[in-house]
């Protein structure tokens, strides 16, 4: 059935035949998935976090800690791009055939920036949220003093 | 688009120029003598030797106002030192007073409909003394 060219619908449908006259003979959809899950032969996981850069078998240059200066370590990280491309276009002009490891300094520093840049995205979330509340707060404020000066 | 998305975007087309770049220059660079046991290599003066002495001029230009655009978008990172323990503090002091302004909102929302129910019963008495006037005898 899975491999047909128009697969015919799963036969799930017969199950609620008497649905509108007792909702609790059929039953009940299936709960969430919690964990990880095979989706097209892929393995997902539900618990969305953004992996570190260990475990990507990349080498972290900026200092780990709790609080990571975002824009010092954004500068520098640009400022070490800037140098290691300069570094890049000497070794073409003087050692050509050793270009190989100044291409993987350059590739490894991009990683960084995007890691970096990607870790920002949850504290760009939780600020929306915040906006979002003192947005909802004014309006309902707002919305308190419009009907206080119609009644009263 | 959000600023980290810019930044994104930059740090994407600083790549870009770079492989741009270096491409261009290996693509376009005249033959060099390598050795004096061979002749020098015969330079065509045609309009190549003109493109590959500007060439690096405008790339490396290209490629440094990328990057100090780069610096100038994080300095516009509205980002408060603090991290993640101050903003989960002041979504919990939102959320407080959300609970109490939805409240109010809510004694509010409750007077407004008795009062609107008052008003409707006095225009329907209104509107029957009106129609019980105009009996025709």
């Amino acid at each position: 059935m899975a491999t047909s060219a128009y697969p015919p619908p799963p036969p799930f449908y017969r199950l609620y035949k008497d649905y509108t006259q007792n909702p609790k003979s059929a039953p009940e959809p299936p709960p969430p998935v919690q964990g990880t899950y095979t989706l097209y032969g892929a393995n997902y996981t539900t618990d969305d976090v953004l992996p570190s850069l260990e475990e990507q078998g990349v080498r972290q240059l900026y200092p780990k800690g709790p609080n990571v200066d975002y824009k010092k370590e954004l500068r520098s990280l640009n400022r070490e791009l800037q140098l290691h491309i300069l570094e890049l276009a000497d070794v073409l002009v003087e050692r050509p055939s050793q270009y190989a490891r100044r291409v993987e300094d350059i590739s490894l520093i991009f990683r960084n920036l995007h890691h970096l840049l990607n870790s920002l995205r949850p504290h760009q979330a939780r600020a929306t949220l915040i906006h979002i509340l003192e947005l909802q707060i004014q309006r309902r404020k707002q919305a308190v003093e419009d009907i206080k000066r119609v009644l009263h | 688009m959000d600023i980290i998305s810019q930044l994104q975007e930059q740090v994407n087309t600083i790549a870009s120029l770079a492989f741009n770049t270096f491409g261009t220059l290996q693509r376009d660079a005249p033959p060099v003598r390598l050795s004096p046991n061979y002749p020098e290599p015969p330079a065509n003066p045609s309009e190549d030797s003109v493109n590959v002495a500007e060439q690096p001029k405008a790339m490396s230009a290209a490629l440094v106002q990328a990057a100090k655009q780069f610096d100038a978008l994080v300095a516009a990172l509205p980002i408060s030192e603090g991290g993640e323990e101050s903003q989960m503090k002041k979504l919990a002091e939102l959320e407080a007073e959300n609970e109490l302004v939805e409240q109010e909102l809510q004694q509010q929302l409750e007077a407004a409909e008795q009062e609107l129910k008052l008003v409707q019963e006095l225009f329907n008495q209104a509107a029957d003394n009106c129609l019980n006037l105009k009996k025709p005898e």
